[in-house]
């Protein structure tokens, strides 16, 4: 696959920002730009990682302790990836639905890379260990996530999963890969990458779609207070996992509260 | 099933698709391939072009509808890969069929309306038969509508539309990446169904009866596609004669001779095709085709 642009290269004269509204959504929501943009750090990294990476020596505890912070996250993107596929049929228009699609494999092959990370770790029954060792809170996350697709909720869906889902994951695996083992931190960084498109067209698609619509904002930013707590909870169980002590928390959801912050849903 | 189910992972899937068939391609087609000529200069060719593509737009539409409804009600985390993967493919393919429609001189803001309003009918019903399956989270029912009846169809026009495309290089390419996806949604189709219909042996009379529906549907469309077909084959010939080649020329489908082929006989190869695709592909998974009633 090559780069679309208006004419189909590459160059480095082409710029998305360039271009009208419209054109520039059905540009960025495409299937094409999709491809180039995991291209770019996915091209050479089958399973999410450099084949020829060494893995770190893990004594039983270190091992241990991985597999509980790794059977959450699978946890996570499976409901990323049933919200986003039920989304694809919301989406209001060609080019959201097209990005819908291409996240919902986004989501697939994360679920994909961290179930086969267990695998390497030496977990045999995957469901059983990961239905045993998730946190409690994300499960109810997933719950109330699924609720808004069923409902047909397009906003409090995005909103649930482009806004307060990938951000926890990415304030999470972002403080993960900084003290994880080289294979798991070069598949973190991969998925952070997608994550930081999805929340990008969150951002964006709801940003637009509040602009000039204070009830709709005020209905958002509502369930925003009531999935508060719920998100917290999520936070704290996630570091409560990677070893952490309550006065060790990084400043919670720090990331979280900018982006409720950018989209007028402080309250 | 482990095993099979482990051939359609994401990563084979980012390797033999968007780094495999499709590396080096634009919307499905090289970069510097245009429409042919005429297709962009005859009106009633232009016309015809856009009606075909409708049709497509409306079937990948569905599909995309199908395989990623289907996600959440599938049994296994293995098939869920598969069918995001299939979802992307699906949107792959609304996106380059609106490309080329758009790439025939609709508008873009007209894109919807056009195919609303060129959208065959019965194309529409045949749709809203399979979503209707994937709308009641009916896993089996939804699979075998999608990756077997609707699949199947679209394998068989495909393949018709590519070999009349000997004068198109673009979009006989574009259905080229389409055709390497369809394949590989058929396969899932009959390997994972075939195991869950032994365990769900009281789902076959429904499974049966969508089936006849949907395959009345679809050869409704084919009838309502190629009746109107006949002047527009003179025209192209008639085109090809005055350059004294025609690109059709030697060309033929199942026994069918493209250059010589009526629109009738057109129609009842295709639809013969693709019913005996049916029969033999719902046989393997342990369905009893049924034979639809013939659209009047």
């Amino acid at each position: 696959m090559v780069g679309t642009g208006e004419t189909g290269d590459t160059g480095d004269a082409w710029e998305p920002h360039l271009l009208d509204e419209d054109e520039f959504l059905r540009e960025v929501q495409s299937f094409e730009f999709w491809f180039e943009a995991i291209e770019g750090y996915l091209g050479d990294r089958p399973n999410g990682y450099d084949p020829d990476l060494v893995e770190a020596e893990l004594d039983d505890a270190e091992r241990d302790q991985l597999v509980t912070i790794l059977c959450n996250y699978p946890v996570g993107e499976t409901a990323a990836l049933e919200a986003s596929s039920g989304l694809v049929r919301l989406a209001a228009t060609n080019p959201s639905q097209i990005f819908m699609a291409t996240q919902v494999a986004d989501e697939a092959r994360h679920v994909e890379v961290f179930r086969r990370r267990l695998e390497h770790l030496g977990v045999s029954d995957l469901d059983t260990t990961i239905a045993s060792r998730a946190n409690p809170e994300l499960l109810e996350f997933k719950r109330t996530l699924l609720g808004f697709v069923d409902d047909g909720q397009w906003d409090l869906a995005v909103f649930a999963q482009n806004v307060l889902l990938e951000t926890m994951e990415d304030t999470v695996f972002r403080f993960h890969q900084t003290t994880a083992d080289p294979v798991t931190a070069q598949i973190l960084e991969g998925v952070i990458a997608d994550e930081r498109r999805h929340l990008g067209f969150g951002e964006n698609d709801l940003g637009r779609r509040l602009a000039g619509d204070p009830q709709r904002r005020a209905q958002l930013t509502e369930v925003r207070a009531r999935l508060d707590p719920l998100v917290l909870r999520c936070f704290e169980a996630t570091y409560r996992d990677l070893g952490l002590r309550p006065d060790e928390f990084p400043e919670l959801g720090r990331s979280y509260l900018d982006a409720v912050e950018r989209l007028g849903l402080g309250g | 099933m482990a095993d099979f189910l482990s051939q359609y992972s994401i990563q084979r899937w980012l390797e033999a698709c968007p780094q495999g068939y499709l590396d080096g391609t634009v919307y499905g087609h090289d970069p510097d391939e245009t429409e042919a000529e005429e297709v962009l200069t005859i009106d009633s060719l232009r016309e015809a072009s856009i009606a075909v593509t409708v049709q497509l737009i409306a079937g990948e539409r569905c599909a995309l509808a199908a395989s990623s409804g289907l996600i959440n009600c599938a049994p296994d985390d293995a098939s869920k890969m598969f069918l995001a993967t299939q979802t992307l493919d699906e949107a792959r393919h609304v996106e380059i069929f609106t490309q080329r429609l758009m790439d025939l001189g609709i508008k873009k803001e007209d894109v919807n309306s056009t195919v609303a309003d060129l959208a065959n009918p019965n194309l529409v019903k045949f749709a809203e038969v399979l979503l209707e399956k994937v709308a009641n989270k009916d896993f089996v029912a939804g699979v075998v509508g999608q990756n077997i009846v609707l699949e199947g169809m679209a394998f068989s026009v495909f393949e018709l539309l590519q070999a009349s495309s000997a004068g198109n290089p673009k979009f006989a390419k574009t259905l080229a990446g389409t055709i390497a996806d369809e394949r590989r949604h058929v396969g899932f189709g009959e390997n994972r169904i075939g195991s869950l219909i032994q365990e769900h042996p009281e789902k076959r009379p429904e499974v049966e009866k969508m089936q006849a529906e949907m395959s009345y549907y679809m050869l409704a469309t084919f009838t309502d596609m190629f009746s109107d077909a006949g002047q527009r084959m003179e025209e192209a010939k008639a085109i090809a004669a005055q350059r004294d080649e025609n690109p059709l020329d030697g060309v033929s489908w199942h026994g069918a001779d493209l250059m010589t082929a009526t629109p009738d006989v057109m129609e009842a190869v295709l639809a013969d095709t693709v019913l005996g695709e049916f029969k033999t592909r719902l046989g393997r998974i342990g369905i009893e085709y049924q034979s639809p009633k013939v659209p009047a």
